[in-house]
């Protein structure tokens, strides 16, 4: 299945052509929107391939959702635009979009069974009843739900009712699909299978989609590009082991994954002391000019997990405090000098001979850091 | 209730004293009803008893009653039709746009029950077109009037119990414009409020007599009083048959509405509440 191309006319009618192109393009440029005093987008662009999977990510509150909203017609923007494929739809009203969406809340119309609630979008646009039933059916046999077609939706579980919101959404063929959250009321193993189930359908429709989260393991798992936003702007905007390796700022350092903080100082040439290695600072002088490298005096050094190592040894800068088997790793908790607890990972075979107590030197190799002001 | 809450927290050797009470708690709940029952049921037994059967067959051949009960009907359609119209956008609308102007609106909406129906009259007929003003169906713009306080309380109820938000965004999404989102999307799900203020609006017109007679207008409770002057017995029997027709309608309109909100999930249909469970689990 491919999407059509803007045609309006042709969304109208319901005789849906399709064209070569998979998947729409869009780009989200400069958008601001303030709610009187608070600025829920200060100056957001993106940009999206076709059929792309872009995840927005961030604390609640960080205009993420209005991003979104925006996208859908729901909203407005104060300045900016929303391009797809090219053209400006700010003055197209939702409805008129061709936007599939996902909500948070469960979103199924109560009064219709799942195929009526699938066949909706399809109804709007005027496609016989016999066609409709057919390719409602056939939506929902794709999320795997053809048994439930006749149930209204508090018969569903919550995650049946996701999956026919789902197929809803992929019903009307739309040019771009919007996620809003819709994982986030399900319980832990529904949201595991339902993530898995979205992803494998998006790249096979090849449909381009915004997906907003606010957690992180659901945006690193299933975006092509994860954007990190803060206070209505874009932090960084990468895939997601760039994001994890790379992180451009502290504040995308700490949002993604575990961080370590460890106090460090700064030194001469873009260089940072830190458990008794100098290594130098990450983005100093840099490409992509990441972060301002701060004059001489004390921050805090950010290390991931994984990127400490630590050896037993009698009179060591730690003691062990903590073990959290994870399966293949476990997280094992250092408390060093200056009151100052690392986590670091290891393989879940070398770390039995890690019992709290036992005295370690942690160590960091000498490669490029994140530093942040010191807390 | 409170002598029985208070049982509860009895320590072990006085339960059985407790549960004394909560059965006479029980008893008395049967002599409330008995009670009440016979407040309500013992005035149509007597009226019954003094028309006795054969006024009944002579109500419908009185000159008078099919015409003014025509009115009434015709009157209560038109109210009702006006009413939704009037109330259902508006009420969406403020679910929607205005939030913040809820607590007003249950303010004005309150005012035709305060204010007395003559004011209501005088201020309909200050603004009513003339056209309007020769026609027994000004009544109607007064009768909408006063269904108000009743439509509002029961569509915002409704609305409340529902995801108003969130199923109008999707039906937006999927290229529903408003008239589509508020005909297949909203009002199926407002079927039990709807109904009620339905049943609310039609027994309100069915029973107005105030307005009616002084608009000079013989809707049936007009018919009534003034059929009473002359034949006490036929206009007894009328106001039972009246009585008994509109209850007929009103539990026809339950039943149905009952039966179709079961099918999706919805609460049943009550007079005054609207009560919507919302089953969703994981």
């Amino acid at each position: 299945m491919t999407t059509n191309t803007a045609n309006d006319a042709v969304a109208a009618s319901g005789t849906r052509q399709t064209t070569g192109t998979r998947g729409t393009s869009v780009v989200l440029q400069n958008l601001s929107r303030a709610f009187g005093a608070t600025k829920a987008l200060d100056g957001l662009s993106i940009q999206m391939a076709p059929g792309e999977l872009v995840a927005l990510l961030g604390p609640s509150g960080c205009g993420k959702t209005t991003a979104l909203r925006i996208v859908a017609g729901f909203e407005a923007a104060d300045t900016g635009s929303v391009l797809v494929d090219g053209k400006d739809i700010s003055p197209v009203p939702a409805a008129k979009r061709d936007m599939g969406m996902v909500f948070q809340s469960y979103s199924l119309f109560p009064n219709m069974n799942a195929l009526d609630n699938v066949g909706f979008g399809l109804r709007m646009r005027k496609m016989g009843s016999g066609a409709r039933r057919k390719r409602a059916g056939e939506l929902l046999d794709m999320v795997g739900l053809s048994d439930q077609a006749r149930q209204y939706p508090h018969q569903l579980s919550g995650g049946q009712q996701q999956r026919v919101a789902l197929a809803r959404a992929l019903a009307i063929e739309p040019r771009v699909l919007l996620l809003d959250e819709p994982l986030s009321a399900l319980d832990a193993r529904v949201r595991l299978q339902l993530r898995e189930q979205i992803r494998t359908l998006q790249q096979r429709l090849g449909t381009t989609t915004l997906f907003v989260t606010h957690d992180q393991e659901e945006a690193l798992s299933m975006a092509d590009r994860v954007g990190v936003m803060r206070q209505g702007r874009l932090e960084q905007i990468a895939a997601p082991d760039e994001l994890y390796a790379h992180p451009a700022t502290a504040f995308v350092a700490e949002f993604v994954g575990v961080m370590n903080r460890v106090p460090g100082e700064m030194a001469a040439g873009g260089m940072v002391t830190v458990l008794g290695a100098t290594c130098p600072v990450q983005g100093h002088g840099g490409e992509d000019g990441g972060q301002e490298t701060p004059g001489p005096g004390p921050v805090d050094v950010l290390i991931r997990p994984e990127g400490l190592t630590m050896q037993v040894a009698e009179h060591g800068n730690g003691i062990v405090t903590t073990r959290t088997f994870l399966g293949s790793v476990t997280r094992v908790a250092v408390l060093l000098s200056g009151d100052v607890t690392v986590q670091i990972d290891k393989p879940s075979s070398e770390a039995a001979a890690l019992g709290p107590g036992t005295s370690v030197s942690v160590t960091l190799p000498p490669e490029p850091v994140l530093i942040a002001p010191r807390q | 209730m409170a002598a029985v809450a208070e049982t509860r927290e009895v320590t072990a050797p006085r339960r059985s004293a407790g549960r004394g009470i909560v059965r006479s708690g029980t008893a008395w709940r049967w002599v409330v009803l008995v009670i009440a029952g016979a407040y309500f049921l013992l005035p149509l037994l007597v009226a019954f008893r003094f028309a006795g059967i054969k006024a009944f067959g002579s109500v419908v051949s009185e000159t008078g009653f099919t015409s003014s009960l025509g009115l009434s009907v015709r009157l209560a359609i038109v109210t009702t039709v006006i009413t939704i119209v009037l109330m259902l956008p508006t009420t969406v609308y403020v679910h929607l746009r205005l939030p913040r102007i809820r607590r007003l609106m249950e303010g004005i909406t309150i005012l035709p029950i305060v204010i007395p129906p003559v004011v209501l009259i005088v201020g309909v007929l200050q603004i009513a077109p003339g056209s309007l003003k020769s026609t027994a169906y000004l009544l109607s713009l007064e009768y909408v009037v006063l269904a108000m306080p009743f439509a509002y309380r029961a569509i915002d109820a409704g609305l409340r119990a529902l995801d108003l938000k969130t199923i109008v965004e999707a039906s937006n999404s999927l290229g529903a414009g408003w008239i589509n989102t508020l005909w297949r999307v909203v009002m199926p799900n407002l079927t039990t409020a709807l109904l009620s203020a339905v049943v609310l609006t039609v027994a309100l017109v069915l029973g107005e007599y105030t307005m009616a007679s002084l608009a000079l207008y013989q809707t049936f409770p007009v018919w009534i009083y003034v059929n009473s002057q002359t034949s006490g017995q036929v206009s007894v029997a009328a106001s039972l048959l009246a009585l008994f027709v509109t209850w007929l309608f009103l539990m026809l309109i339950t039943v149905a509405g009952t039966r179709r909100s079961r099918r999706t999930g919805g609460g049943s249909v009550t007079l005054f509440t609207v009560a919507r469970q919302e089953t969703r689990g994981n």
